[in-house]
Order: structure tokens, then sequence, then C-alpha cells
């Protein structure tokens, strides 16, 4: 293949690309609350909640290497304590965000602590337990009188009233009157403010000098620890704030839905597995992966949730799926993500970062001045 | 005295079938070193087929035999056209890949043998009754000591005693059994002097998916249904029983999964209160915990030494 063309980090082809890509995304951004049907403005909402808890899980697993399949544990102490704080002390929910994170931080980092010694798939299945355990914790009926045990909570939501005046700012209610009395916009927004807070943080985070440190402990533990990481301290740090991270997911939620329930995916360990798949098949290790992961996963389960009739699916493809009446969603994605463990192992990030090398050569800035974005993002593309 | 003798034979028969789970996964990790996390969902497969068998009217002596020949097709294929060809790339892929392996085969339950979408929690859907391996009528007991004995625990605890003694052959009294030994001891080596380690490692997943599919249907029986959430707990036990006995001692894994069944019933049944049938799954995260931080090669494992 030859290369067609030639992009200077910083020149100005890199700032239009820059630009434009920006510009669709603050586009679309306005565009679903404003102008998507009611079911896709849904579908969007779930969709940022799997982006900001995959987000988080990228931080512990794509950046540090800490396998964690009991990130749904962190969920429902977000969606719980969010639950429990606005139905039974009757708390604004906007309020519960801040407490959900602190406490999460504290569980994720008293949970590293065994972390510090178990290693690989042995913290897989600590972390696995963890998951299975949380949706029993909460329905134990010692901890009924908070937890509302099986039956969960509910209540746990805004309370509109018709002509909502509460959430205006100045008389101007910026998400009300985007769709009138309607209160999906307005979670949007909040799931759209969560997951900007998220990648922001992540973005921080791994650009900074602690990212740095957790991509040398994912890939060699023993030579960062030589170069002067403090293994333990990082490992901790990155835990809680992995989990911190993942409760406000957790608490949007149940702002959402307005009930929790232990039963409810993204609590029992089945959400877990969704947000480590999703993030893989996105890229791990990479910014945009989960992003691009959570929008295809829901893009592909909306797409193939009523293929239960065999007459809506697709003529050409019919005869694949109609044997069966559950869609077939999560076993086409199943299926997308080994095969792309064997051709791109680092998800579909990964894919494009290759094939747009492919034609177009990026030379990067000087070495010394600048920053030193593409030094960091070097090891990711190996 | 009767009650402690009913929780203990309650918990050496649940104890069984996390052995048998248990028992793939060593068996898996000796020859690779890889924890196979559809181990649980692979079983749960066979034990559906066996389940299918009896709706078209074949008895279960029968359909088992066919349940385990399916796990072993299956186990071995799937090490041959999946796990080798990544195992190359890394460990961590390995992982992936056995993730997605559990994903697709709890969608392909549900699709096969379900009318319903995918539940949400897995747990609780769709329950279809399931035969028992042995006489378990509401008077099928058997008395001893003043407690009444399920004749169906005293069945699986001796089913599981008599599968062990035939590993234990199989092990170390036949030509296969020894060069996976000698694979698990040293791959390299053993290839070295002549030993097919490719067909080893076929033949170790497919043994232990046959385990695994002989665990299910033993479970399923005890429960007299079969369910998509099945699994999920009896692998976290499992796992529990394996790293408990040692991830790479076979006798280690069935010696452990009985102990984490009894445990589990005790601290169900004596603290009622406190733990009872909601939270004995934290059990398993306790007693993994506390393994992995106290003695992490578990009772019977060799301890790894590291180099750097």
């Amino acid at each position: 293949m030859k290369t067609i063309a030639t992009i200077k980090s910083g020149g100005t082809a890199s700032w239009a690309i820059r630009l434009v890509t920006a510009a669709v995304v603050v586009y679309l951004m306005f565009w679903i609350p404003t102008s998507a049907s009611n079911g896709m403005i849904d579908s969007c909402i779930t969709a940022l909640t799997l982006m900001a808890a995959a987000m988080s899980l990228n931080l512990l697993l794509g950046y540090t290497g800490l396998i964690s399949i009991g990130h749904s544990a962190f969920f429902g102490i977000g969606a719980y304590t969010t639950g429990i704080l606005v139905s039974r002390y009757g708390w604004s929910p906007f309020q519960t965000l801040a407490v959900a994170f602190v406490i999460a931080f504290v569980v994720g980092a008293l949970v590293s602590l065994p972390a510090l010694r178990i290693k690989g798939v042995y913290l897989a299945l600590v972390t696995l337990a963890l998951g299975l355990v949380f949706p029993q914790l909460v329905k134990a009926q010692k901890l009924e009188w908070l937890t509302g045990g099986a039956r969960g909570l509910d209540k746990t939501g805004f309370r509109f009233t018709k002509d909502n005046p509460t959430y205006e700012i100045f008389g101007w209610n910026p998400w009300g009157s985007l769709r009138g009395e309607n209160v999906k916009p307005f979670h949007y927004w909040i799931a759209m403010i969560i997951v900007i807070g998220v990648y922001l943080v992540c973005r921080g985070v791994v650009k900074s000098r602690a990212g740095r440190s957790m991509i040398a402990i994912r890939d060699n533990e023993t030579a960062a620890a030589v170069m002067g990481v403090n293994l333990a301290i990082t490992k901790a740090l990155v835990f809680g704030l992995s989990a911190a991270l993942c409760a406000l997911p957790g608490s949007l939620s149940a702002i959402r839905t307005g009930n929790v329930t232990p039963d409810s995916t993204n609590i029992t360990v089945q959400g877990a597995i969704t947000f480590l798949i999703v993030m893989v098949v996105g890229g791990a290790g990479s910014l945009w992966g989960p992003i691009i992961g959570a929008g295809l996963f829901v893009f592909i389960t909306e797409l193939t949730g009523d293929w239960s009739d065999p007459d809506q699916i697709p003529g050409i493809i019919r005869p694949l799926f109609s044997w069966s009446n559950t869609p077939p969603g999560s076993g086409i994605f199943a299926i997308l993500l080994i095969v792309l463990m064997f051709v791109a192992p680092f998800g579909i990030v990964g894919m494009w970062r290759r094939l747009v090398a492919r034609f177009v050569t990026v030379t990067p800035r000087p070495a010394g001045t600048g920053t030193i974005e593409s030094v960091v993002s070097a090891p990711a593309e190996a | 005295m009767e009650l402690f003798l009913q929780r203990l034979f309650d918990g050496l028969s649940q104890g069984s079938v996390y052995s048998l789970i248990a028992l793939g996964l060593v068996i898996i990790y000796r020859g690779t070193g890889h924890l196979n996390f559809a181990q649980g969902e692979m079983a749960l497969f066979c034990t559906y087929v066996v389940y299918q068998c009896g709706e078209w009217g074949i008895p279960l002596g029968i359909a088992l035999p066919i349940g385990m020949l399916v796990g072993f097709v299956m186990g071995a294929t799937v090490e041959v056209t999946l796990i080798r060809p990544i195992a190359k790339k890394s460990q961590f892929a390995v992982f992936i890949v056995t993730l997605g392996l559990f994903q697709f085969l709890n969608w392909l339950d549900g699709a096969i043998w379900k009318d319903q979408p995918l539940p949400n929690s897995g747990v609780g859907s769709s329950q279809q009754s399931f035969p028992s391996l042995f006489p378990n009528k509401p008077d099928d007991f058997v008395n001893v000591f003043g407690a009444a004995i399920k004749i169906q625990s005293i069945g699986v605890f001796a089913l599981v005693i008599v599968l062990t003694g035939l590993l234990f052959l199989l092990f170390n009294r036949t030509k296969l059994g020894l060069s996976m030994n000698a694979v698990a001891s040293n791959a390299e080596s053993a290839k070295l002097v002549g030993i097919r380690t490719n067909l080893v490692l076929m033949m170790s997943w497919g043994i232990a998916a046959a385990i695994g599919a002989l665990g299910g249907v033993v479970f399923a029986g005890i429960n007299s249904n079969v369910n998509l959430g099945l699994m999920f707990s009896v692998f976290i036990y499992a796992s529990a029983a394996a790293t408990l006995g040692g991830f790479d001692s076979p006798g280690g894994a069935v010696l452990g999964g009985l102990i984490i069944g009894v445990i589990e019933n005790m601290a169900a049944g004596y603290s009622d209160e406190w733990i009872g049938q909601e939270l004995k799954v934290g059990v398993a995260l306790v007693v993994i915990l506390v393994v992995l931080l106290v003695k992490p090669s578990g009772l019977f494992g060799t301890a790894k030494v590291e180099r750097v």
C-alpha cells in the first residue's frame, strides 16, 4: 500500500481533522435530544451508561492490566447509594453522585488491597466472586431495612411535576425547553455530562505521570518498580478511581429508571461481563475504545431486538437467525469478540489505527517540544 | 447430631458437583496454564443436550454418555480451533476468548432451549424440569444414626469417589495419563522425548469438558431443573475449590470441592441469621481470598518459582 497523505501532528491538516470531528460529535450531541425519537434517546442513554462504565473499567484493565469481572458491584454501589439517599432520606439525586463517588472509591481501594498480591486470572476470580456476592448482599434480610431486599427500592429518580419549576437555571430550563415536559432529554443530558466527565478524568489521568506509571505496570511490573513506580499506591488509587467512576453510571441508572433492584442487568455479574466485552471490542487501552464499543453494542442489540419475529430479519440473513425466538444480539457480539481477538487484539480502535497507518503517515512533532502524546500512545499501537 | 449429619451429606453431595467442575478446571490448567472461564457454560450446554435427549424419550442412562461425548467433542474442538492459536498471542487473549465463549454458549442455550429474550440476570428464568440420576422421591431416604440421608446425596458422593479413582488410574497407569503428567510438569521437555503435546492438550480439554458435563447433569438432577443461570454460582464455588486444593492438583480439586460444599452448607445452616441461603456465595469469596493471600499454591499445589 502506498502512503496517500502525510499529516504533521499539530499542523493545519491535523487541526482541521480534529475540528471537523469535534463539530460532528457536538452536532450529534445536540441533535439527539432535540430531534431524535423517544426510543432513540432512550437507547442513547443506555449507550452512555455503558460507555461510562466501560471507560472506568478501561482505566483498570486497559491501562493498568488488572482484570476485574466484578465492576457490576461498583455500578451497584452507585445505584444503591443514590437509591437509598433519595428514597429513604429525601436527598436530591444530584447530591448523591458525590457520595456515591466517595463510597465507591473507598470500597474500590479496599478491594485493591488483596489485589496487590494477587495477579492475573486469580484477580479475575476474586473480582468475579465479588460481583456474585454483591447482588446477594443487598438481597440479604438483615439489610432489608436499608436496601429493600429482593424488591429493591423505588422512587429513586427526580420527581417531576407538570411544569417542573425546580430544575430551571435563572428561569431558563435547558433540558425541558428542548422537548416540553418530556424527561428523557433531561436524563440524556445528565448521562452526557457524566460521560464527558468520566472521559476527561480518564484522559487527564492517562496522559499524566500517573498514566505513564499505569502503562508501565501493565507492560512490565518488575521494570516499573525498578524505575521507581510505587506499585501499591498506584494500583490502589487506580482501583479506587475506577470503582468511583463506575459508580456514576450506576447512580445515573437509579435516577433514570426511578428504581433499583438487585436483579437489574448491570448490577449482576452479567453486567460486569458486558462492560468488559464492550471495552475489549472497542479497544482496550485506548480512550475512544469503550465509547465505540458501547455504541456498537447498543446499536446491535437495538437492531436485533425484534428479530424474535422472523419477519423482522432482513431477507438475506433470515435463514441464519430465524430458527430461534431469542434476539441474537449478545450472541453476535460474543462471536465478534472472539473474531476480533484473532484479527485485531486492540479492538476496533486498534484496527482503525492500523488501517489509517497504511494510507496516512502521521509525522510526530520533534521530540522535546510540545506534548508527549505520541510517546505515550506508541506502545498501545505496537 | 441428626441435623449435623444431614447438613454434612447435603454439603458432600453439593461439594461433589463443585469437585467435578473443579476437576475440569484443574485438568485444563495443568496442561496449558489457562483458566477456562467457559467451563461452567460448556457443562451447561451438555446438560441441556441431556435434557433434550430426555424430551426425545431417550433414557437418562443413555443420554448421559451422549452428553459427555458432546462435551468431549466440544472441549477438544474449542482447544484446537480457538485456544491453541490464540495462546500464541497472550494469556490475556485466552482469557477474553474463554469469556466470549461463556457469553456465546449462554446465548446459544437460551436461543435453542428458551423462547423468551435473554433474561436480565440469567437466574430463575425459564426452568426446565430435569430428571435425577438417583432415586429422589420424598421417601427415598436412608437412616444413618437417626438422620435421614437422601439416597441421592449418597449416590452423588459415591459417583465422585468412583470417578476420582478412575481418574487416578488414568493419570498414573495409562500412557495418555502419564503423557498428561509429563506435559503438565514441562511441556518443552515432553515434546523433546516424543510426546505429542498437541494431542495431549486436546484430550485434556475434551476430558475436562466431559467431566464438566457429568457435573452439570448431576447438579441439574439435585436441583431437579436446568436453567440458564444454573452454572454461575457453581463455577465460582468450583474455582474456590480449585484454588483451595491447588490449581495443578486433581486430588486437591476433589477434596477442595467437598470441603467447600460442606463449609457452605454448614455456614448457611448454622449461621442462618447472618449468612443463610442468600449470602453463602460469600463463602467462596472468603475462601478464594484467604487461600490466595495465605498460601497461593493451595493445599496440594506446587508452589511456582518465578524468575524475572
